[in-house]
């Protein structure tokens, strides 16, 4: 099976090969990763190109498909700026992937590693010096204006123990037309990146698994372990807890975000998850606050808290600088550690690399002038034309690459405007040389094209030092351009394959196994996280019950024949139910009730539509992501393509087939959790949610379709709407009556449909929620549904009039906001800050 | 010059408030030509945790966490404070305004006094071209930068409308620059801008200003104000020098400084955070009484 797809005739491979090379051709001046100037291809791209040579075009279409199948259904995607006000998912992108790897030799790797490593050690060093004792600056290595202007550079923090301390840096590299590597920037911050890394190799994994062994590509996870382990090293206690915090679904770094955490193991948290109470940091949990000892943020330092820092941020927490300085929490990287990547440091590194480590860079950075400096100024004047200019610092809020200018490409008139904003405040630029970068091959309409790349290359402090991962985060581009400031937007990522001579060892992040102590409830759930699985419940539920209306309804309009009494009654009421619901418009002249049907299947306007709800429940789940198994996430993507509508009006049996198979795509997402989830506080919110829906949405159909006068058209209806139709006539010879149907709908416990079941599984799970109080008395959703259980089991079917389901229906919204206000984040979220005129 | 101050600072709240974590700056600082005697800051409701501290541009600060539900936050400081200020040089005598901005940018410290903190755009005070064409007029080539401070601080105080209807907290300075009206605080930010503008380094200042009833009135209790103004940096030997863009005055002792930072954000007497829905309303009563 494993030469499936692979031709034996060595002629056919040939000529594919060839066919592959056919238009690739390095660019003039440029260094090519894959072709040497000759045109001979690089010895180490050699198995790679055999490899994609002994597949068919068809075969190899069919193994892109895999990788790219892959990063959709992981939904490793990254958000582009888009209206996200009217649709939270609008700007998700699957992420664009380069089925090329970028492959270098071990040999060469050595170099980057080691001089990837050597800055790491350097940037921290200098980072250390600029928060505590200064002598670079007061020596004159550094002159102080050139740290002064960053807006990264966090004074409150001066003077606390790993204010700028790094756990994991990242170096953008180029390389020169010479083939020597350069540091283009560096990312302290918060560098992003290594979890696309890892998902490009498993993408490409998937799609050519055989490569990587015969090829002897490293492996990534030890990298992982290596950066977990640095973390761990630095809390105070031994079994700490490591929170991601996150800027929450709207960064476009989020998904990256989730898909860590959940590699790693660490708790995704927001601002609002997490409180500082004497000096300690908490998370919000359930079960009440539970200490943090390690955050690696994803936020700017700047916005980690309000009260310190940027009192405008939203995303923060209120006291964080405190309980660091008072080293009751790290915060990876340290806070100020933004600071070091201010462009104006770049021309200096040469300088304190002997300074602060008596060596010489192993890999040189791009040649940078600060132009608040009388001679670099001079510098860069007198060679404008030939010169990158950006701004000395990031404006707040603004990317490191916003304001970068090709002065070559620049009018007469902007370029006399932009020497004379150097002349009167050169401070705010540097003057870059310009780079041109080297190519890798993409694939372009089947055969390879080179173009220009970027690499990005990860080090985490680990126990054992700086460790570099064997791989990093390529970045292509989509236009020929090599020259490195026009790397924007338009790219693709390449997987980074850093090939050995000898068979890899394998390392995956599960601890050795004499390690593992034997847990059964794992971590704790975070209220935000409760709050969103409670949604997510309640949503999926309400799309079920939408689907199942529709379903109903579109089911007898098909049945035209159908002449008992209450028939068009039944219609009457079905669509007048959806429209109650806010899943259609009330029907007018000309609305055909099909057309309602239709509307509540797909009409994204309608706020109680079955596409709202599941685009509702899709954004609920977006935001636990961490929380959701893969298969349950792609259920999400098949549900809303399901509902998406179609281009032409579809006929009623067609809309009826699509409620049908929706519903079943809903039935597998319950099947998934109720068979895949652990029993621990996470499901029960889900499960607590779903109940409450399921109650309360039965008790609406039971108002609306049993009254005492309903006729039997409309009770036949309502057993189709809580699927109770096979048990009620394997229990009654007649057709459906009253009361027994109300029996069966409302107060059966023994069916997992009835109103009755919801409340004994609420009961049930709610008991099983962890308890704050400690008086002794009941908290009140237990309080609540303790009540209800007590009153739908004494009820009795006779005396259930649409009086007493309605009070049903009340309590079940009453317990809903029971446990929503004892147990999620509610009025807890904090106002901006207050500021007051100074006349 | 002896102060006995009493600042008040009075929040009503619409609905009660069950927890609010902030930062105060209102103790006034020692240094440059001030020292302060006594101090004392009284909190109503009483805080849960409260912590003095000392910011990284050497104001004081005090964090309170009150996990009371309240309706109202009352935050009273009196302090007493003795001023006495070194003369202002000459300003013919001070260097020229292009060796300073020089002078600036090769300064070998970070302490919070160095000029590199304040020589870029913040929030508060951005660098605007009109902002600085304006402040260019009077900074022609060479001539002194305290001289040609003073002449932009009188250009301020004559050309623009004291008002304190037409401006907000949070209006920004172009909107007050160009319609050439605002408050102390719109001034003294314009005025950072354009020096800064202009490379030189600018910082700003909250305090009071001892007010002077008219002759034959008794001071009316309470009416004195919080102020804020602006220091220049004129080069090592000089230092920095305070001017009151406001009023067209070198500040001398009828100044009290409380806070120094880059613009009003370092200063802001009270950041925080709380929790609850609801609006509020802000009362503030200031005394600056003079007793030796």
């Amino acid at each position: 099976m494993a030469l499936q797809g692979r031709s034996s005739s060595t002629r056919a491979r040939s000529e594919r090969r060839n066919a592959l090379l056919s238009g690739y051709r390095p660019l003039p001046g440029a260094y090519d990763e894959l072709m040497a100037p000759d045109g001979a291809v690089r010895p180490q791209w050699e198995p790679f190109l055999a490899e994609w040579a002994a597949l068919s075009g068809e075969e190899l279409q069919r193994r892109f498909g895999l990788a790219d199948r892959h990063v959709r259904d992981t939904g490793v995607s990254y958000r582009v700026h888009g209206d996200l006000e009217s649709d939270p998912l609008a700007g998700e992108r699957a992420w664009p992937l380069n089925h090329a790897p970028l492959v270098l030799t071990g040999q060469e790797w050595q170099v980057i590693a080691a001089g990837v490593a050597q800055r790491a050690k350097l940037l921290d060093a200098v980072l250390s010096d600029i928060y505590g004792p200064g002598k670079l600056v007061s020596e004159g290595a550094l002159p102080a204006a050139a740290i002064a202007g960053s807006p990264d550079y966090l004074r409150p923090l001066h003077g606390t123990a790993g204010a700028g301390q790094l756990q994991i840096y990242a170096a953008d590299l180029g390389r020169g037309p010479d083939g020597r590597w350069w540091v283009l920037s560096d990312r302290t911050q918060a560098p992003s990146g290594a979890g696309y890394a890892l998902e490009n190799r498993l993408a490409i994994g998937r799609a050519f698994p055989d490569l990587f062994r015969t090829m002897n590509v490293e492996r990534l996870a030890a990298f992982f372990q290596g950066f977990r382990a640095g973390l761990v090293s630095r809390a105070r206690r031994i079994e700490p807890r490591i929170c991601l915090l996150t800027p929450g679904q709207l960064n476009e770094s989020y998904f990256e975000q989730a898909y860590l955490a959940r590699y790693l193991g660490f708790l995704l948290v927001e601002g609002g998850d997490l409180v500082m109470r004497d000096g300690l940091v908490h998370v919000r949990t359930i079960a009440g606050f539970k200490r943090a000892d390690v955050i690696w943020r994803r936020i700017d330092g700047d916005f980690a808290d309000p009260l310190e820092l940027n009192a405008a941020s939203a995303l923060g927490v209120p006291g964080l600088v405190e309980a660091v300085r008072a080293e009751n929490v790290v915060v990876a990287n340290g806070l100020g550690s933004g600071v070091i990547e201010a462009r104006t440091l770049m021309g200096f590194m040469p300088r304190l690399a002997r300074a602060v480590l008596g060596e010489e860079l192993i890999l040189p950075n791009i040649a940078t002038w600060w132009c608040g400096q009388p001679r670099e100024r001079q510098v860069v004047l007198n060679r404008l034309d030939e010169m990158s200019i950006a701004p000395a610092f990031r404006a707040p809020g603004e990317g490191l690459d916003a304001g970068t200018v090709l002065v070559a490409e620049l009018g007469a008139a902007e370029r006399e405007a932009l020497r004379a904003r150097i002349a009167q405040r050169g401070l705010d630029f540097v003057g870059q040389e310009v780079v041109r970068l080297s190519t890798m091959p993409v694939m372009q309409g089947g055969r390879l094209e080179p173009r220009p790349m970027t690499l990005r290359v990860f080090a985490a402090a680990t126990p054992d030092g700086w460790q570099v991962m064997p791989g990093g985060f390529c970045r292509v581009s989509d236009e020929s351009d090599a020259r490195a400031v026009t790397m924007r937007s338009g790219v693709r990522s390449s997987d980074v394959w850093v090939t050995s001579d000898q068979p890899v060892e394998q390392v995956t992040l599960l601890p050795s196994p004499d390690r593992i102590g034997i847990r059964r409830i794992v971590g704790i759930l975070p209220s935000r996280a409760a709050d969103n699985l409670f949604w997510l419940g309640r949503y999926l539920e309400r799309s079920e019950a939408t689907l199942r209306l529709v379903r109903a309804l579109l089911g007898r309009l098909i049945n035209a024949d159908d002449q008992a009494p209450g028939h068009a009654e039944t219609i009457r009421r079905l669509a007048h139910l959806l429209v109650a619901w806010g899943a259609a418009a009330a029907g007018g002249r000309g609305r055909s009730v099909a057309a309602q049907a239709r509307s509540a299947l797909h009409d994204l306007d309608q706020y109680g539509s079955a596409a709202a709800s599941v685009r509702e429940a899709r954004r609920t789940a977006s935001v636990i992501r961490e929380r959701l198994s893969v298969d349950a996430w792609r259920l999400f993507g098949d549900l809303q393509r399901q509902l998406t509508a179609p281009g032409k009006m579809e006929s009623e049996g067609e809309a009826f087939e699509l409620a049908d198979s929706a519903l079943k795509s809903l039935a597998a997402f319950s099947g998934l959790s109720q068979e895949n989830m652990v029993r621990g506080a996470g499901w029960r919110f889900l499960d607590i949610g779903r109940r409450i829906e399921r109650g309360i949405t039965t008790c609406r159909f039971a108002r609306h379709f049993a009254e005492t006068d309903a006729p039997g058209n409309c009770l036949d209806a309502l057993l189709d709407l809580t699927d109770s139709q096979i048990t009620y006539r394997s229990r009654y010879m007649l057709g459906p009556a009253l009361q027994p149907v109300l029996d069966l709908v409302m107060l059966d416990p023994y069916n997992p449909r009835s109103v009755a079941f919801q409340i004994e599984r609420l009961d049930a799970e709610i008991a099983a929620l962890p308890s704050l109080s400690d008086d002794g008395m009941l908290e009140e959703p237990r309080r609540l549904a303790l009540k209800l259980a007590a009153e739908s089991r004494t009820a009795e079917a006779g005396r259930l009039d649409r009086a007493g389901i309605l009070v049903l229906e009340q309590s079940l919204m009453g317990l809903s906001n029971a446990v929503a206000e004892r147990y999620f984040l509610q009025n807890s979220r904090p106002e901006g800050s207050r500021m007051t005129r100074l006349a | 010059m002896i102060y006995d101050i009493r600042h008040l600072t009075a929040y009503a709240y619409s609905r009660p408030v069950p927890f609010a974590r902030c930062m105060l700056r209102v103790l006034p600082r020692d240094g440059a030509g001030q020292r302060v005697l006594t101090s004392a800051l009284s909190v109503t409701p009483r805080a849960a945790e409260r912590r003095d501290g000392v910011c990284f541009f050497g104001n004081r600060t005090t964090t309170l966490t009150i996990t009371r539900a309240h309706r109202e936050l009352r935050i009273e400081m009196t302090s007493r404070v003795e001023v006495t200020r070194a003369a202002a040089p000459f300003p013919a005598l001070t260097r020229d305004w292009e060796k300073v901005t020089e002078l600036a940018l090769a300064a070998q410290s970070l302490a919070p006094d160095s000029p590199a903190h304040y020589l870029y755009p913040s929030r508060l005070a951005p660098v605007m071209q009109e902002i600085t064409d304006y402040t260019r007029r009077s900074f022609g080539a060479r001539r002194p930068v305290f001289e040609a401070a003073c002449e932009l601080m009188g250009r301020i105080r004559k050309e623009f409308r004291y008002d304190p209807e037409a401006t907000e907290v949070a209006t920004p300075i172009g909107e007050a620059f160009s319609a050439r009206h605002g408050v102390c605080q719109d001034f003294a930010h314009i005025m950072i801008a354009g020096l800064r503008g202009l490379g030189l380094p600018a910082a700003y200042v909250s305090g009071y200003l001892r007010t002077i009833p008219p002759p034959g009135q008794p001071r009316l209790e309470g009416a004195d104000a919080t102020h804020a103004w602006v220091m220049l940096w004129c080069g090592p030997e000089t230092g920095w020098i305070g001017l009151d863009p406001t009023n067209d005055l070198i500040v001398a002792d009828d100044h009290i400084v409380t806070a120094t930072g880059r613009d009003y954000a370092d200063v802001s007497p009270l950041d925080g955070v709380l929790v609850g829905p609801g609006s509020q309303r802000l009362d503030v009563k200031v005394d600056v009484v003079p007793v030796a």
